[in-house]
């Protein structure tokens, strides 16, 4: 993040966004973009069921017919959708400027990211625990934090230009 | 849902939509979005509005029922509708589910 007094991310109008952010940190944007689309065709990726069960849930919470009928119907297409907002964000990482359909994407995107994320570090609503500085699973949860706080203030820049 | 810890949030200012956002209670489908410890409050805000054309009003009001009661209904209508609402809700990594009313 930009630290100073420049907005991490600056709305120029309704369809143009300056993004202020750190060379470093635009790298780990496409790195872990990257890294969900390899984890979604990784079969053998951790955690892979809750996962795929957070990134595509049911439709309906009991009955599998509704289920069935909705996964045909709409699978390849989630999953052709998320792919496409993965490659697009990893595309556009270094970009210094984004129109508001790419800063949307931005959101949907690095959304999908935590939620693969959080669902590894099985997040509860108790938020960030307590960890020593050494725990392995600390990078984990601080790269969830910083994902958090920019996919806020990404919802911030498009809620402030509706 | 949780709320980013450094984000700045600015009041944000909305003109009502003129679509009608009353819920049709002739119609035998409900969506259903549940509450979830990972997306941010500001997004499932901005995702109802952006999905269903909700004021801002509106969907913060449904977001914070999904937050406080665990779910809140989000719309309604016929199956086909319903499906089509639960995959852009989905499109967009929130817990929806349908059920007949």
């Amino acid at each position: 993040m930009a630290f100073g007094f420049k907005r991490t991310i600056q709305s120029k109008g309704p369809d143009r966004f300056i993004i202020n952010l750190r060379a470093d940190l635009r790298e780990v944007i496409a790195a872990v973009c990257d890294d969900v689309l390899a984890a979604l065709d990784d079969e053998n990726a951790p955690d892979r069921d809750p996962m795929l069960r957070r990134v595509f849930p049911v439709a309906h919470a009991t009955d599998e017919s509704v289920n069935e009928a909705y996964r045909d119907l709409v699978h390849s297409d989630l999953l052709r959708t998320r792919r496409e907002a993965l490659e697009r964000v990893s595309a556009t990482a270094n970009d210094s400027e984004l129109d508001r359909a790419t800063l949307e994407t931005w959101m949907v995107g690095l959304n999908t990211v935590r939620l693969v994320l959080g669902t590894r570090l099985d997040v509860s609503e108790d938020g960030f625990p307590q960890l020593e500085a050494d725990d392995p699973e600390l990078p984990a949860w601080a790269l969830y934090e910083f994902l958090g706080v920019l996919v806020g203030m990404v919802v911030d820049a498009l809620a402030r230009t509706v | 849902m949780t709320r980013p810890h450094a984000s700045d949030v600015a009041p944000v200012e909305i003109d009502e939509p003129s679509i009608d956002t009353n819920l049709n209670v002739d119609h035998p489908w409900i969506v259903l979005v549940w509450n979830d410890p990972i997306n941010l409050m500001s997004y499932v805000t901005y995702v109802l509005q952006k999905v269903f054309g909700y004021s801002h009003e509106k969907a913060e009001s449904l977001m914070l029922d999904v937050h406080e009661k665990g779910r809140a209904v989000v719309s309604n209508g016929s199956k086909e509708k319903a499906e089509l609402d639960v995959f852009r809700l989905h499109e967009h990594g929130l817990w929806a589910t349908m059920q007949q009313d």
